[in-house]
């Protein structure tokens, strides 16, 4: 480039900075709740709790806002896939914003629906969005339990444990 | 070789097999760590860094370094739930705490172990024993400095040892 076509890229480059300042004015921080590690355990054993008192031995997984995992549990007595299909159940759970059982019937007869080739997105019924009003701050994933209503209605014991916290 | 000595050879191979495997076989009975007392053990690591003012990750493994929990300590470092892993991983696999293997390798860059996956030269995770027998281990991260880590693991081993047997 020529020192004068350089010039200009710079000012362009100075113009854009300065648009970019102007959307920076009114910035501010985001303001969030997330789950504790505290609560997310409670969730946690809450669920595997009452899947036990029926007789089902369930792995958990809780993820929080960014589909991280807060904790996860392996059950010794459950099925040697359910560690990681109730991570993903969970992570499908959070990512999509609804019961990853939704998001099975949403899609059924659907093989080539895009989420299916994303990492992690299973369609698979027990796992539940965890909410504070209309946010989603995580979600709980069960596996183990002898179909995915099971697993689900666990999850929503869990959830409802702490429900008094959940705002 | 001929049809004659072919069936020869598999006869002696299937008798050899067959002796040595079956004769005295019986199944190994081993003692594993419960989902109850793993928690246990993580929840009493993170709670004792927890009131020394340290946030931590954790992470207790069984027998063949498999998960069993895994927890993200409140406001820890992203880097803290791996490194709480691969630390009960070094030590799980290597039978010893994974600061003495970190001592064990100092200066040693090119020691073997270092290259496999998920080993760290790092202290902050104990195995759990049963007698002899390594049962699985205990990792955390996140205390400001492996011995700190080291320290809350322990504890969290200490309140199951009577179960330990």
């Amino acid at each position: 480039m020529s020192p004068i076509v350089h010039r200009i890229a710079g000012l362009s480059l100075a113009t854009a900075l300065a648009c970019g300042m102007a959307a920076s004015a009114g910035a501010q921080l985001l303001t969030h709740k997330d789950l504790s590690l505290a609560t997310a355990t409670a969730i946690a054993q809450g669920a595997i709790d009452a899947c036990k008192a029926q007789g089902y031995n369930v792995s958990a997984h809780v993820v929080g806002r960014e589909g991280q995992v807060v904790v996860a549990l392996r059950n010794e007595r459950a099925g040697l896939a359910t560690y990681e299909n109730s991570m993903k159940k969970a992570y499908t759970a959070r990512t999509l914003r609804m019961p990853s059982g939704q998001f099975a019937e949403n899609i059924k007869g659907n093989t080539t629906a895009g989420q299916l080739y994303l990492t992690n997105i299973t369609p698979a019924q027990g796992a539940l969005p965890i909410m504070v009003g209309n946010d989603t701050i995580g979600a709980i994933g069960i596996s183990g339990a002898p179909g995915g209503d099971k697993d689900e209605a666990c999850a929503k014991a869990g959830i409802d444990k702490v429900a008094a916290q959940l705002k | 070789m001929s049809r004659n000595a072919y069936l020869i050879a598999g006869l002696s191979l299937a008798a050899v097999v067959a002796g040595a495997f079956s004769v005295n076989a019986q199944l190994v009975a081993r003692k594993d760590l419960s989902l109850p007392m793993a928690m246990t053990i993580a929840q009493t690591a993170i709670q004792t860094c927890k009131s020394q003012g340290y946030n931590v990750s954790a992470h207790v493994l069984g027998r063949n370094g498999e998960i069993l929990v895994s927890m993200r300590g409140d406001e820890t470092a992203p880097h803290t739930l791996e490194n709480s892993f691969k630390k009960a991983y070094t030590s799980r696999a290597q039978r010893i705490p994974s600061g003495k293997f970190a001592e064990n390798v100092k200066g040693n860059p090119n020691a073997g172990a270092l290259h496999l996956s998920n080993m760290v030269p790092a202290q902050g995770a104990l195995p759990i024993m049963v007698g002899e027998d390594v049962i699985g281990a205990i990792g955390i991260s996140g205390a400001p400095g492996g011995d700190k880590d080291e320290a809350c693991a322990k504890t969290g081993i200490d309140k199951v040892a009577a179960d330990l047997k």
